[in-house]
């Protein structure tokens, strides 16, 4: 395909804007609450009629929460299992996710620094088979894990207005559809990154470029679709437009933890020599970046929804501090962002391994958290429950994944070898620390 | 220019950026301290090359940043509590919560000023004289000349001359105050 320099420019152009408004055009969103306020009006009285439906007494939910259903799924060894899995699933999802994000943002931007950290990106995001594979599980035992694919719509009315996307149909075509797709972007830098290791030449950047261009939106649509699928729906009343840009904020967060580690333990490996301090610098600058992006998009989707004061948006963070979810939440708060906030704040804490590494373990352990506060609440409403299933799926996922990428990795060579920007990245003065001058030429 | 005039300090031109690196390295590894590189552009990792420390600058930031932030807070718990209490949408009288937005953007202003007032008091700016003014040939560090000047205040400015001129400089020149 070949494209005038203004029609790329156009592309470019559209695709910063796009990326602005993934995050503006969700806030401006969340704060015209009005249609969801007239839909609160009418699914009142359809909720009523859905308890009675279901038998629910729920006396005592009601005195708690308005809005709280008795736990729609049994907890069985099954439901535990499937429940710990969808957490784990997130979570890795969101590192995978987050690789592709850095990917797109490296062309968008055609930057130079990350040249030498982009096979690393192209690596992960080049997961999403794997990932599409195991979200086969999920798929397959929705109507285990989703409530709502219990309930007939005719009962329900926030399920009846939702019910264009929240059924059986929508969901498995929607995730199938996606996950194809996240393939073939992921798949499809790869390969032209690869190609360009050969023989150098400009157009393979070119058509990473135009990808990236309209692959911004793309990743911004379907990302929120399947956050909407897969872990908003477990509570289908919900009502949030920014949960999709929530969990990317996160999932960037993860993602450059993670990334951090990866280039740290190859920088002495497979990346000697092309790793600079001003590499690790800039990774650990976008990490503290994304640490205040998460805060504030998660800061602003609690306060806006506690300032419309609306039961159809608050039963969500109602449930959420009932018992020792309390506790949980303010973890995520101080956890999440505060500490690391303060901690990253510095330029020498972000490039000294000490403190790195504890770190990268605790953003690990923080968005678990997160997506446990996300997930685990719809079966045990009453408070954090912990069972051995959690952490065996969680280490089972990674493991999996992380043998996925070392292979994937061996594949190829480790960095862009004729990246028509690897020059630059390269070329950036390292100085010699005071008295190496002599030998410095 | 006349002889009883005190040196400000001496003057060397470079007709490259990388001359003028290698240079900022042999005045760094020398151990001066009064001395300062004036470049047309940003010269990547010159910091360094001149063994500057760190900016001072953060702390600044960091004071402005806490202080917009309690001012926030204490603001609109003083308006909305203890001076006039006012309920608003049957919210509580105070709560973190909504005094946030604003005491986040105070953060964000007062974090602003005092980095740009921190940066100007570090540099001792707005300054309107530089002995260096008076030099003919410093007029093209706007341009397309790079140089490096040792103050005379250095207390090994003795050797300064000699240093420069083996640090492969196009035109050497004493500067007077």
């Amino acid at each position: 395909m070949n494209f005038s320099p203004l029609f790329k420019r156009i592309f470019a152009l559209l695709a910063c804007v796009g990326l602005v408004s993934f995050g503006a055009l969700r806030l401006a969103a969340a704060d015209h609450a009005e249609p969801a306020a007239a839909a609160a009006h009418a699914a009142a009285p359809a909720h009523e009629a859905a308890h009675a439906d279901h038998g629910d007494a729920g006396h005592d939910a009601h005195a708690a929460g308005g809005h709280a259903h008795k736990p729609a799924i049994e907890v069985t060894f099954v439901s535990q299992f499937l429940y710990s899995y969808l957490t784990a699933y997130m979570f890795c999802l969101s590192i995978v996710v987050g690789a592709m994000f850095l990917v797109i943002l490296h062309h968008l931007f055609d930057a130079s620094w990350s040249v030498p950290i982009r096979r690393v990106n192209e690596q992960i995001a080049c997961l999403m088979p794997v990932m599409g594979l195991l979200c086969l599980p999920i798929i397959i035992l929705a109507p285990q894990i989703y409530p709502w694919m219990n309930i007939d719509p005719a009962t329900d009315h926030a399920l009846d207005v939702k019910k264009v996307l929240f059924n059986r149909t929508s969901f498995t075509v929607l995730l199938v559809v996606i996950f194809g797709l996240w393939s073939f972007m992921a798949l499809n830098f790869r390969r032209w990154s690869v190609a360009q290791d050969k023989d150098g030449a400009a157009k393979w950047t070119s058509k990473a470029r135009f990808q990236a261009a309209w692959g911004i939106f793309a990743f911004a649509i379907t990302l929120t679709l399947v956050v909407f699928l897969l872990m908003k729906s477990l509570m289908h009343q919900f009502f949030s437009t920014m949960y999709g840009v929530y969990y990317f904020a996160g999932s960037v967060w993860t993602t450059l933890a993670t990334v951090y580690g990866i280039v740290f333990w190859l920088k002495s490996r497979e990346l000697k020599g092309v790793i600079y301090t001003h590499t690790m610098h800039f990774i650990g600058t976008l990490f503290f970046a994304f640490t205040v992006f998460y805060a504030y998009i998660h800061f602003s989707q609690y306060f806006l929804i506690w300032n419309a004061a609306i039961p159809e948006e608050t039963f969500w963070y109602v449930k959420r501090e009932v018992g020792s979810w309390w506790q949980v939440g303010l973890l995520i708060l101080f956890g999440h962002f505060f500490v690391p906030f303060l901690i990253l704040l510095r330029i020498d804490t972000k490039l000294n391994p000490l403190v790195m590494g504890p770190m990268i373990l605790w953003a690990w352990l923080m968005h678990y958290t997160d997506m446990t506060f996300n997930v685990m609440p719809v079966l045990y409403p009453e408070g954090l429950h912990v069972t051995l299933l959690d952490p065996i799926c969680w280490v089972a996922l990674s493991a999996v994944l992380a043998l996925a990428f070392w292979k994937n990795f061996k594949s190829a060579a480790p960095f862009p070898l004729k990246d028509p920007r690897l020059k630059e990245a390269l070329t950036h003065h390292e100085v010699p620390a005071p008295g190496a001058a002599a030998a410095h030429h | 220019m006349s002889a009883s005039a005190k040196p400000y300090g001496i003057l060397a031109r470079y007709d490259t950026a990388a001359d003028i690196f290698e240079a900022a390295l042999k005045v760094r590894d020398a151990g001066y301290r009064k001395w300062d590189v004036y470049t047309p552009f940003p010269i990547h990792g010159m910091d360094e090359a001149m063994g500057l420390e760190k900016s001072k600058v953060g702390y600044f930031t960091f004071v402005g940043g806490f202080t917009g932030f309690t001012t926030g807070m204490t603001m609109i718990w003083y308006m909305n509590k203890f001076d006039y209490g006012l309920v608003v949408g049957g919210k509580p009288l105070f709560t973190p919560l909504f005094a946030f937005p604003v005491s986040y953007e105070l953060t964000i202003l007062l974090s602003a000023f005092a980095t740009l007032g921190g940066m100007l008091l570090l540099n001792r700016l707005p300054k309107l004289y530089n002995p260096l003014f008076s030099s003919e040939i410093f007029k093209r560090a706007s341009n397309d000349r790079f140089f490096i000047c040792i103050e005379a205040a250095d207390p090994k400015y003795a050797e300064a001359r000699a240093l420069l001129e083996a640090s492969g400089a196009s035109a050497i020149e004493l500067v007077e105050d």
